[in-house]
This record gives C-alpha cells, structure tokens and sequence, in this order.
C-alpha cells in the first residue's frame, strides 16, 4: 500500500511538478513567523464557556517536519527543505546509546510506524492538518492524517498502566495559552522519517496560543530521560485554513508484504543531518 | 388475553413515553446527542440481526457475486468498517455536537466522522470507507445522508456485502436520557432488490468518569489483525 502511495506520488510530481504538496507535513519556512509580543497583546474570541476560541481547521507551518524535525535538505517524497526545523537550536541532545539508535533507524526506514499505517504520537501528528472542537471540559483535535483524533480533556489525571500511540492529554488554560501534558507515550511512535525517536518516558507539554484570527503558535517541551540529556524545546505556527476546507478520510491500512520496498525508494535521498552540515561547511 | 393486554400496555407506554421525552437542546438549539454511547448487540458479526424482518433483500446476482468474492473480513486487514458497520462495532464512541458541526469520535481503530451541518451536494468519483455523509437535524432527529461508500466494506463478518452504490440514510434520535433510537435505511441498486431498513438502540455510558481509549489495529506477520474483538470491559 505505501509502495502505491509512494508510486501516485511521484508520477503526480512528475507529471505536474508546479502542484503545492498536500497537507501541512511537508510545507517548508515560509508563511507567518511567529510573534511572541503580538501574541501577548491579541484578544482572541472567547467560546460560551470564556475560553479564548481556537476552534477551527489549522494548517501547520512545520518546516517539512514529518520529513525531518531538524534542518534538512529537500528530497525524499514531496518534502521540502527547511533551515530551521523545528526544534530549538537545531540539535537533539540523544544520550550516547540513543544517538546509536537514530543511525540505526535511519538505515532501516522500513520499520517506520507511519509507514506501517500507525498513529503518528504528538507531535508527530500536528505535522499535517486538524480541526479543533472545544466542549467546555473537553477538546476534541481531530486529525485528517492517519485518521487520527485525540481528546484533551480539561478535567481528571492521567491514568495508570496506560500506554498510548497518542498518549493521554489534560488541558488547563493559562491565560490565554492551552497547556496539554501529555503523558502516557508508548516508545513505539516517532518524531519524523529521520529516525528521531523517544522513549514511554517521554512527556510532552504543549502551549497553543493565538497569534492573531488566522495564526495559531504551536510550542512544547519535551523530556525524556532515557534518551535525551536535556529537556527539548519545539515549535513552529499554524495558519487557518480558508473557510471552505474540511477535515477529509484518509484511510490508511498497509500491506505488510510493501514495507520492504519501502527501503529501497527511501535510500538514495535518504540523507539527514551529517550531509546537511557538511553541505553548510 | 391478559397477556396480549399487557403487551398492548407495555407498547402504549413505550410509545407515549417515546413521545413525552424531550432532548435536551444545545447552545444552539439542536437537539443534543452528546455523550458515549455504544450498540449492546452482535451485529457486527451478522448485521441480519438488527435487520427488519430480519431480512436483506438480495438481489440474484448480488448473491453470486458475494459467493466469488474474497472471503477474509476487511477489518482483519485493519480497514475502517464502512457506515452503517462503525455503528455497532461493539465499541463506544463519543458524539460531541458545536454549532454547525457534528463530530463522531470512535474508540474502533480511532475513526472519525467530522460533519458540517449544511446542504450541500454529495461529492462525486471518490470512493471513501466512511463516506460523504450530510448532516441535517428533522425536529428530534439528526439525519445524516451517506454516499461515495465503495465497494470495498463488509456490513458485518457474515459477508453481508455492497456495491459502490451504496446510500446509507442514518437516523438518531434520543428517546429517552441514555437511549437513541438509530435507524438507517439501505439502499443498492446494484446489491438489494429494494431499500431495507435496520434499527438498533445506542446506549448510552453513564459510567462516572468514562473516557475512550485509544484503539489501535496491528497488522501482523501473517497480515490478521492483532486487536480484541471486544471492548474489554471493567465495569458497567
């Protein structure tokens, strides 16, 4: 199934090649920058229940994050390049055994869970288009990739003995900012295509908050002591999309028999990191 | 005879208590249906079950086709089950209601419906396996009208087929605090000789603090799923 995917994919990009990709996964640094000042000052609309709205579908502006978290060349499917990536200073802190296991990942492409038609994990997931439905104790983001959704909810503790492909998120409001903890991450989810991963230790805490009407502000703190030596920060915007967009099927359910080939397309522009720095040098 | 006035008792209060209750309404004025509910039945394993008359008029030639076709249940593949089936897979689902959409967020293998409340046309030449459903509300009843189906979804895993022409009109309505009543009518040139109907009651989860969990289908090695066919439950 991926192969065929993969297949339509690049015949398209070859028969049109002036077609913006798809979704938000591989949009490159271009849109709205983020604003911390205008941030503080906008007065977003608030719901019936007080809360400053954020409903609506968003399209991330992700740096072609699906593709690679860090900065990255364009290449592999419709991805495109990005300088930045988006994480903080453009380096993960892996402990020396984890950074093993990035190389390791990288070289077998094939074991990708996205590739595998899995839940994609936060935030891996943010990487391409949602909506968001806020209840007063509850806020429903659903996903048009994977056909993923996710509940945030405003009330309760995360639970024992519970792992989760999207683990389990609890919300509260700071000021105009939604917080989510999300706990309860499996190990089996991963940030991108790049072989960046994490542990079931890993804790993400997000902060959405809006910029202006159309631009919402995507940032999280990631720790995970088993991998990373140090907390992580991400973040990147979201721009709404226009008024006649909606939230369509995307049905995924793999063939176990492609995922072989899906080695072969990945290795001749598989190259991360070390050639995006050479290249720099 | 007291029998038979008992049960004409029992179906008149059925029906003048179906007739006094009264949905609560939304923000907006919809008639609100949020909340977990779940189907308490099998007819996921054979949907004949919740069928009227406990019959599915299969057209001659529908029925030779079915006997040809692949024999292997497409949920075993980890494939979303199609309408009406995620209905009454036997696994909550959530409904949230906001002004102007409908959101059906399922436990199954993590499927969703996000529908706009507006008339618009069906969308045409694209096969989907939950559909391009419209939603509308008739009085009590949210209405929602399903088509662009396939051909590639089971009914249920007794091999209850249909074609690409499928039209799936679903019906809720709230009968009462933790009931809907759900129907939906099923119509296939192709497949059935006329429109047939199923009806069911949803329950809903009064739980205190019940929330979905995550539902995830692994296909294995040998390409069969590797998930439960059940909920499995704690309480309630």
């Amino acid at each position: 199934m991926a192969l065929i995917i993969s297949v339509i994919l690049l015949v398209a990009q070859a028969a049109a090649p002036q077609i913006v990709p798809p979704g938000g996964g591989n949009f490159a640094d271009t849109g709205p920058k983020i604003d911390v000042e205008k941030a503080k000052a906008f007065k977003p609309a608030r719901t019936e229940s007080g809360h400053p709205n954020l409903e609506g579908i968003w399209q991330p502006r992700s740096s072609g994050a699906a593709y690679s978290i860090l900065p990255h060349p364009g290449g592999f499917f419709l991805g495109q390049g990005s300088d930045t990536g988006i994480v903080e200073g453009g380096v993960l802190p892996y402990q020396p055994w984890a950074a093993e296991q990035v190389k390791y990942r990288r070289e077998h492409v094939e074991a990708d869970p996205t590739g595998h038609c899995h839940y994609e994990g936060i935030p891996h997931a943010l990487y391409f288009a949602f909506q968001i439905f806020q209840t007063p104790n509850k806020i429903a983001f659903v996903h048009e990739n994977m056909h993923a959704w996710r509940i945030v909810y405003l009330t309760g503790d995360h639970p024992k003995d519970y792992l989760a492909w999207m683990g389990d998120s609890r919300g509260h409001w700071e000021g105009n900012t939604l917080v989510v903890d999300v706990a309860n991450n499996n190990d089996k989810s991963v940030f991108d295509m790049a072989g960046h991963f994490h542990s079931d230790q890993l804790r993400v805490v997000e902060r959405y908050t809006l910029q202006d009407e159309n631009t919402l502000i995507w940032e999280a703190t990631l720790t995970d002591p088993k991998v990373f030596t140090r907390p992580v920060k991400m973040r990147f915007p979201l721009v709404r999309a226009p008024k006649d967009f909606m939230i369509m099927e995307s049905g995924c359910f793999e063939d176990e028999r492609d995922q072989a080939h899906l080695k072969d397309a990945a290795l001749p522009t598989n190259h991360y990191n070390e050639e995006h720095e050479k290249e720099k040098k | 005879m007291t029998m038979k006035f008992v049960i004409c008792f029992l179906t008149m209060s059925a029906v003048a208590f179906a007739q006094t209750y009264k949905a609560p309404r939304t923000s907006d004025g919809k008639p609100d249906l949020q909340g977990i509910w779940i189907a308490r039945n099998a007819a996921s394993f054979d949907v004949s079950e919740i069928a009227e008359d406990r019959t599915i008029p299969y057209l001659p030639e529908a029925l030779e086709r079915e006997a040809k076709a692949d024999r292997v249940d497409p949920i075993i593949h980890c494939a979303m089950p199609g309408v009406p089936r995620i209905t009454y897979m036997p696994y909550p689902f959530e409904i949230m209601q906001r002004p102007g959409y409908v959101v059906f967020l399922y436990e199954y293998l993590h499927n969703h419906r996000t529908l706009q409340v507006k008339q618009r046309e069906h969308l045409d030449g694209i096969d989907l396996f939950l559909g391009d459903s419209i939603a509308r509300y008739e009085g009590d009843t949210l209405v929602l009208d399903v088509t662009s189906l396939g051909s590639r979804t089971w009914l249920d895993s007794a091999r209850h087929t249909h074609s690409d022409q499928l039209h799936v009109v679903e019906r809720y309505t709230r009968i009462a605090a933790d009931k809907i009543d759900y129907e939906a009518t099923l119509e296939d040139p192709l497949t059935y000789s006329r429109p047939w109907k199923i009806r069911m009651t949803l329950h809903r989860i009064t739980e205190p603090g019940f929330e979905l969990k995550e539902q995830e289908c692994i296909e294995g090695d040998d390409g069969r799923a590797i998930h439960p066919m059940y909920r499995p439950w704690s309480k309630s």
